[in-house]
């Protein structure tokens, strides 16, 4: 059993590791990363559509600062977005 | 059949995020392009033109003429440009200094976006290039009009308050807007390009790339367009006020 552990190690090198901790941070840094923004968005679409129910002749107005406000927020998410990539496909 | 299908896409996507170089020697200077992104913005700006071409057709007819189709195309984009983006700015004379800024910058963001649908074709905006260099100038044009508005004197002393110790943290403030302004579009339109590409390369080449192409890039690809031109409106306001 422990032999063939052994064997099994010592056919893995420094890059196998390497190449999947390279995976394995891509996928936490995408999936940890979304849930901030996500749940800022949920909340800014929230109120925004309180608003709108509230007063519907804002519509146009509340819809534009809505979409500004998700953009801002959905920033964090983009860095999180380009270092998975700059991890997948540059490292 | 299909298999050859898979295996070209599959090549397509070892060449991801390759870029061709041109490198020009102007003395001890060493200019670099990509020529993708050249191509394609020019490919851009072309359309651009020939828009404007034909939708000037429209200003030769006169005032108490019935419109045809093409003066209500024009009619439409005004309305959409005047309307959503620049009745924001803050001041009447800001709104008609920079409408012609901010209705080239949507333009061209939004037909860069769309052209990334066309197979063969690439959006420029998916080059951090591209975008940082729209994103800088937004930034010298706010800079340029806070100068403007509030005299030299008070715009640098506006970088010590509310204390003077805080002056390194207030230019970091300043300059990272133009990174979030153009990492933002930079990493919505790669992430529509790259997921297409992975879709297609690895799972169903045939329909459900042609929906992603829909989703991302027409959809998203008009809504970053938007949130891009009315974040600079929204940079330019806070310039000017603050």
């Amino acid at each position: 059993m422990l032999q063939e552990a052994q064997a099994v190690a010592s056919g893995i090198s420094g890059a196998d590791i390497a190449l999947a901790a390279k995976y394995i941070a891509a996928g936490l840094c995408m999936g940890i990363g979304a849930i901030g923004p996500a749940i800022g968005e949920g909340m800014a679409a929230a109120h925004a559509l309180d608003g709108m129910a509230r007063q519907p002749e804002m519509q146009g107005a509340l819809m534009r600062t809505m979409v500004l406000g998700q953009a801002i927020t959905e920033s964090t998410g983009i860095y999180s977005l380009l270092i998975a990539i700059v991890l997948l496909f540059v490292v | 059949m299909i298999k050859g299908i898979f295996e070209q896409l599959s090549e397509s996507l070892l060449h991801l995020g390759e870029k061709q170089i041109i490198t020009f020697h102007l003395g001890s200077l060493q200019l670099q392009f990509d020529k993708v992104a050249m191509i394609m913005s020019w490919i851009v700006m072309v359309l651009l033109v020939l828009l404007a071409l034909y939708l000037r057709r429209a200003l030769q007819q006169g005032i108490e003429d019935k419109p045809n189709r093409v003066q209500a195309a024009l009619d439409a984009l005004m309305d959409l440009l005047q309307g959503q983006l620049t009745s924001n700015f803050s001041s009447e004379r800001l709104a008609h200094e920079l409408f012609p800024f901010i209705s080239t910058l949507f333009l061209f963001v939004l037909f860069s976006n769309w052209l990334g649908v066309i197979p063969g074709l690439s959006s420029p905006t998916q080059n951090l290039n591209v975008t940082m260099g729209l994103a800088l100038m937004v930034f010298v044009v706010s800079q340029v009009l806070a100068m403007r508005a509030k005299g030299m004197k008070t715009y640098w002393k506006g970088f010590l308050e509310p204390v003077p110790f805080l002056l390194p943290l207030n230019i970091i403030g300043e300059l990272s807007r133009p990174m979030s302004h153009a990492f933002r579009l930079f990493g919505n339109v790669l992430a529509g390009t790259i997921l297409t590409t992975v879709v297609m390369a690895k799972f169903a080449p045939i329909v459900i790339p042609s929906i992603l192409n829909m989703v991302f890039g027409l959809f998203f690809g008009a809504i970053q367009a938007f949130v891009f031109a009315i974040l600079a409106v929204a940079y330019i306001n806070v310039a000017v006020e603050s």
